[in-house]
């Protein structure tokens, strides 16, 4: 039976005020009709990609207070702190999960991972170990958090690609000061070049690819 | 977890039955009215207790029932856990053998009974080969107890201590042989409560001891004995330690219980039925059935004993048999057994993820549900009716349902609401793998959603249901069959009733919109405000097609007003949310909702809907129009489609002057929307400028009406406002004194599609200071409602854009361009002093007489503001030109007049006023601040204000220096003189004449003028201000120094000569006086009118008027012949006739007798007669002269008579004062000898010859 292997299904870049700067949406594999297609409509992936903003939030917000607070989850929320990796944010099913990065100045790069996005002709033969050897609609192969790291180096430099053309000014897309109430976020990126940049990471990446 | 069968799903705790403490009882009846007129009665004859006691017993232990506790095994500090039955004095046990069937022939050889809830029995339901099923689990949690606690109470009366120890004895008896005969292995448990206190027990052993022998009771396990006499505590410890003892042997039984089952596993054999099935396929349950029902059995007893990873292992391995080869593989599908043990795999994979999740196995947990979820997909697909059915989705809804019921009940800490991460790290030997990220533990909102995306799919599965399906079902039907096989309906309604043709159905939405509100809670409740709103949004799309308009303006219009998507700009999800509230809104007839999102959506960052009309006028087309709304709405709730900014084209501006302005409204709608029409354009300001009106016009200018940019000039009027709608916010500025104004325009307020509307206005400034433009509120009012939207006009780092009409190109003008400064107007008006003079002096009166020209095009009405500072500001006074006048008083820093009216001044005419200072005592710097304030009378609103300051210096105009010499007094007191005694009484007589010794002085005072031009002075005189010891003062003008007129000229110095004679009032009083004198000038300006007179006052030093010391007076006479008259004398000149007298007088003022030696050496200057030497005796207060007669030698020179006057006693050489004519310099006195021709002083000497005559007389008195 057809393996699968985890693929990006969706790319987003939010700005410092929340609002959306870029989103490119990757299709998946579907083993019904052996075609490649989104999974969720557009709005279905703003509306994950924004409810990440949540986690990226909570997460913020508890770390400031206490550091070196005790807690269980410390280890994952104190990493973020020092590298900007935010790791899984959150699963929404068995096949989506969106894994998080954000930047000193407060960019945040969103990953959503398909776990079942591509066909994998070679790991069909080493897969289905996962759940007890049931047919084969689960991939056996996971994912470690640090395996979406290249991901996020390769956007990140994309990014700051983008910022070195001096025609594009950040405040535009992030104003320093927001309208209260009102106003609508910034800008989008506009760049060609940084949407193909987008493209390229999320259709390179594959669970094990080390260099973007 | 609800859908399943009760107590299918609980976790198993021991079942504790209490008898004997309340008449009420936890009624736990049998399921099958057959089972319970079989069932076995255990009945205690005893009453139950009452007592207060026994209600707190039953409390407390009614209080440790642990059905409802967490499934976790976090809490341990419990030591026991129970379910807790309570009943009366009797309770029911299921039978334990089951009855044949009736109708069945007479066995032939005794049959072997089962109990009911066996395969075996003909009676169950599982008869012949059914697994198991919820009614033996029930059977063990709800019926049959693990211990059967019964309580009694031991009197303490004597008389009847017999009779109840012997019904106790016999009822513990009975009960425990009815126990025995029915079966059951029950533990029996006798608690006898007495009243006494633990101490006061011990009366009793020996009763104790009796019923426990008779009864066969084990003191430590099965008979307790509760003294109920203590406090509450203690009685709860002591229940307490009764049910920790009842524990054991609860888990004993249980254990008793799982080792019977796995006995009956070890054998190896399938048992067979009472009766052997004949109908059916005769089929029994195989062996490998009857080992997944022992090992559930043996699983669900170590759960009693909570042994969970025992019940684990067990679980586990039912369920590896039951889905193996050998059970469900066999089932054949379309038999009912197939969905029985579909069941049971739930059953056991539900209870095996509680043990997991129990453990704290999170991931594995997970991985567990998964597995099960898939090998059930697979086992459904081939051997059941297949996954692409809505009974597929129905149970896979309901699989993570479960999964959320169970994260509910076990309450991990890291998914509570506070924590961090809304998932559950992996255990610590799983994370090292790769994991899906499903498999870290997600909290129950995620699987609550997944289950409503299932059920959403449920629904679409049902809703492609055939037509014939769907019909209920016939006797006949041909389709029956095959609909049979078709159609998964495990656990869910057959397909005529889950979507019938006729009729409601199972309704889907209520079910998606239930759970999906069971995950917004959860969502909400761990603040993921957008999951959360995501999920409202969902909910919503199922209420709408459950027609619940209302509901969805309740929950979404919140969302909608403030949610974060607008302000972060997520377009395509504020889009989302816009239309499904529009949509309810529409419903119900919410007009405002409609409106503002009709007027937010016309923004073409949306995406277009197709077919819609994008035309804000016919937003509440189709809507009934009984009222007319008016929808106020701003840009902090809302977005818009324009965007509207104001410019002043300068950063400054002079009140009274205008400023061009700029208001651009840019058009973002759809390219294809209906061009809007405004109704009207308010801009209002902060500051001192007025609100900006301004109204739709239509024109039929179609040159720009299509161009991109049109920039249209409108010309603003001003008027009073008007009360319409500016009342309310203005109401404070109206109490100001201006009345508010507004300025008005109209022009076409059409803005067309992307177009960039540009109004330019010249906005009139009227009061100084900082004015913003601080909003724009644009209208549209068609017929059915009247809109409102306000935009803000903020601080943006923007740069300003300034439109030109002609060239369509932008200037760049300045950043925050919505400010202006508006400064004062320039006055034109002037002030001026009109012949200020060079200096003023001080005791002048100084007018300074101003001049105000108003230089404005209009008349003025001017009002006069004048200040005065400096040091004691003298007073002064203002006279207007038409007769206004006003006085200031003195001052010690300022003196002001303020709001003098001066009236209209015409225009290019002026004003005069006169500021008039009164005198001052001396030199003094003084500011004179004059502001003209006024008004046009063209324009009343602008305060122009002028102001000038005037530096004065007044300066003293006369400096003097003064010189006392003394002089010879003609008058000495008479000690003789009979009107001079006076009675000593009279002497406090008010007005006395002065008695004492008289001494004359001259005053020489030399002034000089400091003025800067000539003076007139008018009169010259010394005033005696003030004497000190007892002396009267006198002066006169020796002589008329000036003339009336005379006049000083600047720098030069006069002087003039003052007599001054002092006397003390008393002969006795000898002491010296002295005193204050002033020198005072009176002046006048050469220019000033004639009445002018100015006074100056010149304070002098202290004088000594009297001396108590003897002195000597030296004074001189010329002789001159007594016949010849003077003019003779000049004319021939006659040397031996000029002869000096040089009288010597010495005063003795003391009260001594005085000798004097005087000594007269010859000169060669001279010749004279007298005595060369002699001795003169002084008395006290007396005078004597002597007199020498000189015959100077020379003529026109200074002679030195060398005379030394010697005090005999003191031997002290006095000094020889000069009088009139004479001089001094340090070695004596000196004489003048006029020259030949020169016989002047005649006049002179004769006086002074009177005066020694007089002294003569005196003396010789």
């Amino acid at each position: 039976m057809a393996a699968t292997i985890p693929s990006i299904a969706c790319l987003g870049v939010i700005g410092r005020n929340n609002n959306p700067l870029h989103i490119t949406i990757f299709p998946s594999y579907d083993p019904a009709s052996n075609t490649r297609a989104p999974l969720r409509t557009p709005l279905q992936f703003s509306l994950l990609l924004s409810s990440t903003l949540d986690i990226f939030e909570t997460r913020a917000r508890r770390a400031a207070p206490s550091a070196t607070g005790g807690a269980p989850a410390a280890a994952a929320s104190s990493t973020p702190l020092l590298t900007g990796d935010f790791g899984l944010l959150h699963a929404v099913d068995e096949r989506l999960a969106a894994y998080g990065f954000e930047t000193n100045t407060g960019v945040k790069f969103v990953a959503v991972v398909d776990m079942r996005g591509r066909f994998s002709p070679a790991a069909a033969g080493s897969g289905g170990g996962g759940g007890g050897g049931a047919a084969g609609i689960r991939g056996g192969v996971g994912l470690r958090e640090t395996e979406l790291r290249v991901v996020f180096r390769a956007m990140q430099n994309a990014y700051v690609r983008l910022l070195q053309n001096p025609f594009y000014d950040p405040d535009e897309h992030a104003p320093l000061v927001l309208p209260p109430g009102g106003g609508v976020g910034g800008k989008k990126i506009t760049s060609r070049k940084f949407s193909e940049e987008m493209r390229r990471i999320g259709e390179g990446w594959a669970p094990g690819v080390t260099n973007l | 977890m609800d859908d399943f069968p009760a107590g299918s799903l609980d976790h198993n705790v021991p079942f504790l039955v209490v008898s004997g403490l309340s008449n009420s009882s936890t009624k736990v009846s049998l399921p099958d009215p057959s089972l319970r007129e079989q069932g076995v009665l255990v009945r205690s004859e005893l009453p139950p207790i009452e007592s207060r006691e026994a209600k707190i017993i039953l409390r407390c232990i009614q209080e440790k029932d642990a059905t409802s506790l967490p499934w976790n095994s976090r809490d341990t500090s419990r030591k026991y856990k129970f379910k807790i039955g309570t009943v009366g004095r009797e309770f029911l046990l299921p039978p334990r053998r089951a009855r044949l069937p009736d109708n069945s022939e007479a066995p032939l050889s005794p049959l072997i009974l089962h109990s009911p809830f066996s395969p075996l029995s003909p009676g169950s339901s599982l008869y012949p080969d059914g697994l198991i099923d919820t009614q033996w689990l029930r059977k063990h949690q709800d019926l049959v107890p693990s211990v059967c606690l019964t309580f009694y109470s031991l009197t303490s009366d004597p008389t009847l201590a017999t009779l109840h120890d012997n019904q106790l004895k016999t009822d513990i008896n009975a009960i425990k042989n009815v126990i025995v005969q029915s079966g059951y292995k029950c533990r029996f448990v006798a608690v006898i409560l007495s009243d006494q206190s633990p101490s006061s027990i011990g009366q009793f052993q020996e009763r104790l001891d009796n019923i426990r022998r008779s009864t066969g009771l084990d003191p430590k396990t099965s008979l307790f004995v509760l003294p109920t006499q203590r406090t509450e505590v203690e009685l709860e410890n002591a229940v307490d330690n009764v049910l920790t003892a009842v524990f054991e042997q609860a888990l004993e039984y249980y254990r008793d219980l799982g080792r019977h089952s796995r006995k009956k596993r070890g054998r190896g054999i399938a048992p067979q039925p009472t009766v052997p099935p004949t109908s059916g396929t005769s089929h029994t349950l195989s062996l490998h059935g009857w080992n997944v029902r022992y090992d559930f059995k043996t699983a669900i007893f170590a759960e009693f004993r909570q042994e969970i990873d025992v019940a684990l292992r067990s679980y586990e391995q039912a369920y590896d048999t039951l889905l193996g080869a050998d059970v469900l593989e066999t089932i054949p599908g379309w038999n009912s057994r197939f969905n029985d043990a579909r069941f049971l795999a739930d059953v056991i994979a539900i209870r095996i993820l509680k043990c997991l999740l129990w453990l704290g196995l999170s991931t594995t947990a997970v991985r567990r549900w998964q597995a099960h979820n898939d090998r059930i997909f697979d086992l459904v697909d081939r051997r059941g009716r297949g996954t692409q059915n809505y009974g597929w989705k129905a149970w896979e809804a309901r699989w993570n349902t479960v999964m959320a019921n169970l994260i509910e009940r076990v309450q991990f800490p890291e998914l509570e609401p506070t924590s961090t991460l809304p998932y559950r790290l992996p255990e610590k030997n799983l994370s090292a793998d790769r994991l899906q990220p499903w498999e870290l533990l997600h909290h129950q909102g995620y699987w609550y959603r997944i289950a409503a995306w299932h059920l959403a799919n449920r629904r679409k599965l049902a809703w492609s249901i055939p037509e014939e399906d769907r019909k209920p079902p016939d006797a006949s039907s041909p389709s029956q069959s095959s609909k049979a096989y078709s159609y998964d309906t495990y656990m869910c309604p057959e397909p005529h009733e889950e979507f019938p043709l006729v009729g409601t159905g199972v309704n889907h939405s209520q079910l998606i919109f239930n759970h999906l509100m069971l995950a917004h809670n959860e969502f909400q409740k761990r603040h993921q405000i957008r999951t959360s709103a995501e999920l409202a949004l969902e909910c919503c799309k199922e209420l709408e097609r459950l027609k619940e308009w209302r509901k969805i303006l309740k929950i979404l219009t919140p969302l909608w007003r403030d949610m974060s998507y607008r302000t972060e700009g997520w377009w395509d999800i504020m889009e989302a949310f816009s239309w499904t509230l529009r949509g309810a809104a529409v419903e119900v007839g919410h007009k405002n909702l409609i409106v503002a999102i009709d007027w937010e959506l016309l923004n073409k960052g949306f995406s277009r809907r197709p077919g819609w009309h994008y035309d804000i006028m016919k937003s509440l087309d189709g809507i009934s129009t009984d009222s007319r709304p008016v929808i106020e709405i701003g840009d902090e709730h809302v977005t818009s489609f324009l965007h509207a900014s104001f410019i002043f084209k300068n950063d400054e501006g002079k009140a009274g002057q205008s400023c061009p302005t700029q208001l651009s409204i840019t058009s973002n709608s759809f390219p294809d929307a209906a061009p809007v029409v405004l109704e009207r354009i308010r801009i209002e300001f902060e500051g001192s400028l007025h609100t900006i009106d301004l109204g739709h016009k239509a024109s039929d200018d179609q040159n720009f009406s299509s161009s991109r940019l049109r920039v249209s000039k409108v010309a603003l009027a001003e008027i009073e406002g008007n009360g319409d709608d500016s009342s309310d916010d203005d109401s404070e500025s109206s109490a100001d004194t201006t009345p508010t104004m507004m300025l008005q325009g109209t022009d076409d307020l059409t803005i067309l599609p992307g177009q960039t509307r540009v109004f330019e206005m010249d906005v009139p400034l009227r009061e100084p200071g900082d004015a913003r433009a601080s909003s724009v509120q644009v209208s549209v009012a068609p017929e059915s409602f009247t809109l409102r939207y306000t935009i803000r006009l903020r601080e943006a780092n923007q740069v300003g854009l300034w439109y030109s009409p002609t060239s369509m190109r932008k200037k760049v003008t300045r950043t925050d361009p919505h400010i202006i400064k508006v400064l004062p107007r320039p006055p034109k008006m002037e002030i001026r002093l009109i012949d200020m003079l060079e200096q003023y002096y001080a005791s002048e009166y100084v007018p300074l007489e101003l001049e105000i020209l108003n230089e404005e095009d209009a008349n003025a009405n001017t009002k006069l503001d004048i200040a005065l500072y400096g040091q004691d500001v003298p007073g002064y006074r203002v006279q207007i030109e038409d007769g206004t006048e006003k006085t200031s008083t003195a001052g010690v820093e300022e003196s002001r007049l303020d709001g003098i009216p001066v009236g209209t001044i015409p225009n290019s005419k002026s004003a005069k006023a006169i500021v008039t200072i009164d005198p001052v005592d001396g030199p003094m710097v003084l500011d004179l601040i004059v502001r003209a304030r006024y008004h046009l009378v063209s324009d009343p609103a602008t305060p122009i204000i002028q102001q000038t300051t005037y530096h004065l210096n007044i300066v003293n105009p006369f400096e003097a220096s003064y010189d006392l010499s003394p002089r010879l007094h003609s008058e000495w007191p008479n000690y003789f003189n009979p009107e001079d005694i006076q009675d000593p009484s009279e002497g406090d007589e008010v007005v006395r004449r002065p008695r004492g010794l008289a001494q004359k002085w001259s005053l020489a005072t030399r002034y000089a003028s400091f003025a800067q031009e000539d003076l007139a002075i008018l009169g010259l005189d010394v005033d005696i201000l003030s004497t000190q010891g007892n002396v009267s003062c006198k002066t006169s003008k020796s002589q008329p120094i000036v003339a009336d007129g005379a006049v000083i000229s600047p720098k030069t110095i006069e002087e003039s000569h003052f007599e001054l004679i002092a006397q003390k009032f008393d002969l006795d009083d000898r002491s010296p006086a002295t005193a204050d004198l002033a020198f005072t000038i009176k002046w006048r300006r050469l220019t000033a009118s004639k009445d002018t007179v100015n006074t100056t006052v010149l304070p002098l030093p202290r004088f000594f008027v009297t001396v108590s010391e003897p002195r000597v007076l030296a004074s001189v006479s010329y002789y001159s012949p007594p016949d010849p008259s003077n003019s003779v004398s000049s004319s021939a000149p006659n040397p031996p006739s000029q002869l000096l007298f040089l009288d010597v007088t010495i005063e003795n003022p003391s009260s001594h007798f005085l000798t004097f030696g005087l000594m007269m050496e010859p000169s060669n200057e001279f010749a004279f007669s007298g005595a060369k030497t002699t001795t003169l005796n002084v008395l006290p207060v007396a005078r004597r002269s002597v007199t020498y007669r000189l015959l100077p030698l020379v003529r026109g020179a200074w002679i030195r008579p060398t005379l030394v006057v010697r005090d005999k006693y003191f031997q002290k050489v006095l000094k020889i004062i000069p009088t009139e004519g004479m001089k001094s310099d340090r070695e004596g006195v000196l004489v003048w000898v006029p020259p030949e021709e020169e016989v002047d002083g005649d006049d002179e000497s004769e006086g002074d010859e009177s005066e020694s005559e007089s002294e003569e007389t005196e003396e010789g008195s």
